[in-house]
Order: structure tokens, then C-alpha cells, then sequence
């Protein structure tokens, strides 16, 4: 992320550390998210997502330095929530309301949020306004939470695993909508999930944590240039685990080796260069240590 | 690369398959020649593709002529785009699966006069 520097970020982290008690959930990390960006945030159960998303918000209380659209999310978090929406990971719609009442509630208490503009992205859904929560299926409901927080005219979204338990229509239908009603350039969103290969070409940058550490932060431009994958022949499989890939898996017909950085021409000459994947990195930055040795 | 209907293969960047992808529309004439292109979001939430992605795409397209930006208006398919992805395709044909096709149709032992140039009914 370090293009379109020159404006202010719209997410701002220096040495960000976060603990509960004697943990650290999340372990000194700098980052920054630029307006018009779709940003994953990505690693293990247990690797610090949510609690950094929970800080982005002032619900979790940092050290170090955090400016969230420019202001400090603890002090200020009744303004800053003017501008950024949140869908926690727990998220619930009462399940007695009509999808219409909640239209009705957002009105009310959130000074940016657009009635006409929730009633439009409905329209887009199965979701009808007459809809009891209750009556709605899982995927429905996730609809029309997202609908209901984009209708807030908000410069960031942060949503902690929008598509949990949800089939792939419901999630291809939720990452549409995201793409269609709420990426214009300018806002930005940034999303945690376990699905890494079906989100991977909707990102324009990966945070990745690995038990409270930022082992990536990365556009996927310099991705693609920075990381090498070589598909290879098994029988020169020696001579790649001896140019020491961060990786060595399986792909279609063979194998492929992952290098951080250009291996040596002699190694890249045995193999063919092939896009490095999200979930490839995924696996190689965020492998527990005790697992080093089966992997092998 | 991806469990949507659309899956995108590891041998190119991803902004290149899909301008490959709109430059085989274009030469079926979708859109057609001065007709405007959709717009970034559009496709971007046609295919699941970041925004920055189709924006490349679309800009590798301008670069090669296909597309023209009208100021204000956006893109549209230039005059004549189709002819030349055409040559471009023909080009192509000629240089690459041309030699693989007659070492193919050589090493079969398969002459001129047995290939049926009709198309069947």
C-alpha cells in the first residue's frame, strides 16, 4: 500500500499493539489504508483480525499510534462512526423487526444514512421491506445488513467475515453488491475472511496476520512482482528446495515452488513462471512452526 | 484460481485475461464498433474484479487503439477495432497454431482433398 501516499489515509497504524491481559492479540504492526481500496485482512482463527477491526472502531484499546479517517477511534468514536460502518463478525438483525422498521431505525439514529438509498439496494435483493429477519435466510439477512450499512454515506467499511456459513451464491451475490453499490474509488473497505482464493481478485491489498504479527501488507500488484512461483517437473524438485522457496506445493500436473523475491536465472530456467496465488502465500507466511516438518 | 462460474489460470496476470477476454467480445462485435463499453463497476461486479484490475485491463486495451476515451463519456470501441483485432487474430493464427496444425495434419498423413471445407448443415 504505498501508492496514493501524498493524501491523508483514511486508515493510519504506527507500532499498533493490542492486548488482553498478559496476550498480545495484536503484535506492534504499521499499516496504512488509502481511500479506494479493497483491503483483506487475512490469517488464522486466533491470529488478531477482529480485535484490530474492533480498535479501528474504538471498541478495543490500542497502544501505539492509530488515526482512523484522522481521528483517534477511542476519543472520538461517535464522529468517527459518522464516516465508517462496521458489521462485527456477531452481527445480528433483531429478529422480530420488519426489514422496513429497521429502515426506519437506521433513519433515526444515524445522522448519514440514506432511507432512499437502503429502499434502492433492497430492491436489488430478495430481501422484501414487508420481510420479518425471522422469516429471512441466513444469506438474506447478510444482504440486507450489507444494504442497510452502505446506505450510510460513510469513506470505510470494515466488515470481520461478512460471508461466514453463507452458500456461494449468497456470497457471490454479497461481493457483487460490495463491488457495484459501495467500491466508487474514494470509499474504501476492508474485509476479513477465511475464503483467500474467492476473494483474492476482488482485493487490492492483503494484510496478513499471523498470530498478532503483519507478515504481509502488500498490494496485489507488487504481489505478483514480488513473489515468484515456478511450475516444475518433480525430477528437478531437489534443485528447487535448494534455492530455499518460502513454498513448495502441488499444482496441475506437477509441482511448483514459491520464492519471495527472483530465485537464480539457473533455478527459474527449470521451471515456468506462473502467477504466485494468495492462498500459496497464505500457507507459506502463516503456517504454524510446530507444522514446519510435516509440510516437508 | 476461484470457485465463481469464471475461473482465471496462473499463466497471466489477471488484468490481461480479461482484456483477452473483452478483446474476443470485441471481435464478435459486443459492444459494437462506436458503441460505448460498460462502465468500471460494471464489469468489476460482472466478473468479481477489483475495480484497479478492470481499470488496467481497459487501459491495456486503449493502449493497443481498441478503445477510445470521448471526455466526460467514457470509453467507447474505436472505428475499425474489429478489423484489426481480426488481423491481430489472423496474425496469430498464421504465426503459431498454423505450424502446429500442419505438423499435426503432416505426421496423420492428412491431405488437402480430405478435409471437408463445408460447414455440415
Amino acid at each position: 500500500m504505498s501508492a496514493d501516499r501524498q493524501e491523508a489515509a483514511l486508515v493510519e497504524a504506527q507500532n499498533l499493539s493490542i492486548s488482553y491481559g498478559r496476550k498480545r492479540a495484536v503484535d506492534d504492526i504499521s499499516f496504512s489504508i488509502p481511500k479506494g481500496r479493497v483491503v483483506g485482512l487475512l490469517g488464522h482463527n486466533g491470529a488478531g483480525k477482529t480485535t484490530l477491526m474492533r480498535a479501528l472502531v474504538g471498541l478495543a484499546q490500542p497502544q501505539g499510534e492509530l488515526r482512523v479517517l484522522g481521528l483517534n477511534p477511542l476519543q472520538a468514536r461517535v464522529a468517527l462512526l459518522q464516516s465508517a460502518c462496521y458489521i462485527p463478525d456477531v452481527a445480528t438483525l433483531p429478529r422480530w423487526a420488519r426489514v422496513e422498521e429497521l429502515v426506519t431505525l437506521m433513519s433515526g439514529i444515524h445522522p448519514r444514512f440514506s432511507a432512499d438509498r437502503a429502499r434502492t439496494l433492497l430492491k436489488r435483493t430478495s430481501v422484501g421491506l414487508r420481510d420479518k429477519v425471522k422469516s429471512l435466510s441466513k444469506g438474506m439477512v447478510v444482504q440486507a445488513h450489507l444494504a442497510l450499512i452502505a446506505s450510510i454515506d460513510a469513506r470505510l467499511m470494515i466488515l470481520d467475515e461478512p460471508t461466514l456459513g453463507l452458500d456461494v451464491l449468497s456470497r457471490k451475490a454479497f461481493y457483487e453488491m460490495l463491488i457495484d453499490e459501495w467500491c466508487d474509488g474514494e470509499r474504501s473497505v476492508l474485509i476479513s475472511t477465511h475464503q483467500v482464493e474467492e476473494i483474492e481478485t476482488l482485493l487490492s491489498d492483503v494484510l496478513m496476520l499471523n498470530e498478532g504479527k503483519l507478515v504481509l501488507n502488500i498490494s496485489l500488484e507488487d504481489m505478483d512482482r514480488r513473489f515468484v512461483a515456478l511450475s516444475h517437473d518433480a525430477s528437478v524438485a531437489d534443485e528447487m528446495a535448494a534455492a530455499h522457496p518460502l513454498l513448495k506445493y502441488r499444482v496441475q500436473g506437477g509441482s511448483a515452488s514459491l520464492f519471495d523475491g527472483e530465485p537464480p536465472a539457473h533455478v527459474q530456467a527449470l521451471g515456468r513462471r506462473v502467477r504466485p496465488s494468495l492462498v500459496d502465500l497464505f500457507v507459506a507466511l502463516t503456517r504454524k512452526p510446530e507444522l514446519d516438518r510435516q509440510h516437508f | 484460481m476461484s470457485t465463481w462460474d469464471r475461473t482465471w489460470d496462473d499463466r497471466q496476470p489477471i488484468y490481461q485475461q480479461l482484456a483477452d477476454l473483452l478483446a474476443a467480445q470485441l471481435l464478435d462485435g459486443d459492444p459494437s464498433e462506436g458503441a460505448a463499453m460498460p462502465s468500471v463497476r460494471a464489469l468489476a461486479s460482472q466478473y468479481l474484479l477489483n475495480p484497479l484490475t478492470v481499470n488496467r485491463a481497459l487501459q491495456a486495451l486503449s493502449d493497443t487503439g481498441l478503445l477510445e476515451n470521448r471526455r466526460g463519456l467514457g470509453l467507447f470501441v474505436t472505428a475499425g477495432a474489429r478489423e484489426r483485432l481480426r488481423a491481430a487474430e489472423r496474425d496469430r493464427f498464421l504465426q503459431t497454431e498454423w505450424p502446429r496444425l500442419r505438423e499435426r495434419l503432416r505426421r496423420l498423413g492428412i491431405g488437402i482433398e480430405q478435409l471437408n471445407w463445408e460447414q455440415p448443415a
